[in-house]
């Protein structure tokens, strides 16, 4: 484990590069939060449904403890995240849309969800103190994500038909925006491993790559031909686009602004 | 495709009696604990374990829904 980091005594550059580090992380568990939340009443099972809303709200938590680690280096997580727009999330790019399908939801909780534990992992032992303390319960709480979403992706695999079919066109589209987003390796993203903060890419991708290719190898895809997609929006640490905009007002909770309770 | 239902069982504190808490429907063991876990979430368990019905061996009642499950699973 490395050195206690002192985020009062980073230079400008390597907080902007943590504070985007963590911007990603939270909006990308706010995301996903959310696409958990599209499914609560579509769900295969009322138990799966009930599994659904609790992992939502399990993602929920985990974006709220990420973006209340802004306060380290002295943001008010309030303004970021109630006030931002769609443009300025940085979450990852494969879920910017509703997952059209159940297949798709569970290929975004074993790759989407399962990149983001990825990095989180390598978060939790590096050399943020507030990371340190924080993320392993939540990576202790996703191993049940990471149950339900294996065993769907191989029941659904091993279903054939139009159940594989969906499996396969999510895996491929999820893909390539996920790759891009764990093998980061910007300057903002090499200052973040020069500190310690986060593994190197080459080590981020090869313990995701490991983690999924037994499940894209199910549907025929040799998660090691495929390819990052190329472009990449180096302010926010993500492929370019956005979440869609009901998404982001869901995010910012604008409905329910008059009863906030900070 | 084949729900099992499996039945589930917890106690609050380490010694604490085991209770029957409820039940879920799912098609294995992996899916049945993450079911079990969020849907009996409303208490911090100290232990949760689950077993399938069919698995349960009614003692001095043959004709309880632990019976016909074991009638219906054999």
């Amino acid at each position: 484990m490395s050195d206690a980091l002192d985020p009062a005594k980073m230079g400008t550059a390597d907080k902007a590069a943590l504070e985007r580090l963590i911007l990603t992380l939270a909006d990308s568990k706010r995301l996903m939060g959310i696409r958990y939340s599209d499914w609560l009443l579509g769900a295969p099972s009322i138990e799966t449904g009930i599994a659904a809303s609790s992992m939502a709200q399990d993602e929920w938590g985990h974006a709220r403890l990420l973006y209340s680690m802004l306060k380290d280096m002295g943001i008010d997580p309030g303004p970021v995240e109630h006030d931002r727009q769609a443009e300025e999330y940085a979450s990852i790019g494969s879920l910017d849309e509703e997952m059209p399908d159940w297949a798709a939801l569970v290929a975004a909780i074993v790759l989407v969800d399962g990149a983001i534990s990825v990095v989180l992992s390598s978060f939790a032992t590096g050399s943020f103190e507030s990371a340190r303390g924080r993320v392993p319960k939540m990576l202790s709480e996703e191993e049940f994500h990471s149950s339900l979403g294996a065993a769907w992706y191989r029941r659904l695999a091993a279903a054939g038909g139009e159940a594989k079919e969906l499996l396969t066109a999510a895996t491929k589209s999820i893909l390539p925006p996920t790759l891009a987003w764990v093998g980061a390796a910007d300057d903002s993203t090499g200052r973040m491993v020069a500190a310690g903060v986060i593994a190197p890419a080459e080590d981020r991708l090869a313990t995701f790559r490991g983690a999924a290719r037994e499940f894209t190898a199910l549907v025929g895809i040799d998660i090691d031909a495929v390819d990052a997609t190329p472009e990449w929006d180096g302010a926010r640490g993500r492929t370019p686009g956005h979440p869609n905009e009901e998404a982001v007002q869901r995010a910012r909770g604008d409905l329910n602004r008059a009863l906030f309770v900070e | 495709m084949r729900e099992i239902v499996y039945d589930v069982f917890a106690r609050k504190d380490r010694g604490d009696q085991l209770v029957h808490i409820g039940y879920v429907d799912a098609f294995d063991d992996e899916t049945a604990k993450v079911y079990a876990w969020k849907t009996y979430d409303e208490e911090k368990w100290f232990e949760m374990c689950i077993v399938e019905r069919s698995a349960i061996i009614p003692v001095n009642h043959d004709d309880g829904v632990f019976a016909k499950a074991r009638r219906i699973a054999g």
